[in-house]
């Protein structure tokens, strides 16, 4: 029988079993690395190491993870502290300037390879927008549950949300064969 | 142009277009990274729980009197009749056992897991 998640929490936080942990870490890694991976703009190597670093906090924090929200749903939260952190300290601003979105986001700019190109298409949102599709439509987070992880207005999601999908949409739209 | 998706078939589309990741060696990474756990040898913990019993022991026999009322309450347990005697120790042994086996389930996560079986 698979151990859940809880099961196997339980057992870093009575036996500081670190067999277990590498079991949360290998059932956890592909979408940690994806959300990083988006947040970064596919930089592989620093979202790996931003990974990394995730998974350490949550080992060294497992005690304060009570159960409340989903082990995923906290590790995008730890995740998503670490981009930021990182951001700051390389003193980039969070978030694309308008002006740089709307030549990225212009159809007519688009490579015609790159036609149906989800993943590329999403790339082009800004931070704020492509954060919250990658965890509402991606990762299948509610709202709230996204809201907590960004740690914003439950309507600011939301309209991060409709703004992005809307966005995409009419990027596919334009990319779509006539 | 083509006509707009809906919601759903994006959402759909999204979570397609999601590649799944290979470990390639990350779990292992992490794992090399993580502190060493910090608890005290097996033996330390044998050794400090032997010697505060022996401590407590040697405290309560030198306290009673030289076991003076260990020896009182054996008398008055004689004067008591059989069945009460029988009933005290099997109840004694079922209180004794219990906790064993509390203890035995927290302390084993493989029997803790068989205990957390859901049907």
């Amino acid at each position: 029988m698979e151990l859940t998640d809880a099961d196997l929490i339980a057992r870093v936080l009575g036996d500081d079993d670190q067999h277990a942990f590498g079991e949360l870490v290998r059932r956890h890694q592909s979408s940690v690395r994806g959300l990083l991976r988006q947040l970064t703009r596919t930089d592989i190597a620093l979202a790996d190491d931003l990974a990394q670093e995730t998974f350490l906090r949550a080992y060294k924090n497992i005690r304060s993870f009570r159960g409340e929200a989903q082990f995923s749903t906290w590790l995008y939260r730890i995740a998503y502290n670490c981009f930021r952190e990182d951001a700051r300290r390389r003193k980039e601003l969070v978030g694309v300037d308008d002006a740089q979105l709307q030549a990225e986001h212009d159809p007519q700019t688009v490579d015609p390879g790159l036609r149906h190109d989800l993943m590329h298409a999403l790339s082009l949102l800004p931070l704020h927008e492509r954060t919250a599709i990658v965890l509402c439509c991606q990762n299948g987070l509610s709202h709230d549950e996204a809201a907590r992880v960004l740690d914003i207005p439950l309507g600011t999601v939301k309209t991060n949300v409709l703004r992005g999908r809307e966005k995409l949409k009419r990027t596919l739209a334009a990319w779509a064969p006539n | 142009m083509n006509a707009m998706i809906d919601d759903e078939t994006l959402d759909r589309q999204l979570r397609e277009a999601a590649p799944y990741i290979d470990d390639e060696g990350f779990t292992a990474r992490v794992m090399a990274r993580l502190p060493a756990t910090r608890r005290e040898p097996q033996w330390l913990r044998a050794v400090i729980l032997l010697g505060v019993t022996a401590l407590g022991s040697g405290g309560a026999y030198l306290l009673s009197g030289g076991g003076r009322f260990v020896r009182e309450g054996m008398i008055q347990l004689s004067s008591f009749p059989i069945w009460l005697l029988l009933v005290l120790a099997f109840g004694c042994g079922l209180l004794v056992g219990a906790f064993a086996v509390i203890f035995a389930i927290r302390k084993t996560p493989e029997v803790r897991d068989v205990t957390q079986l859901r049907f």
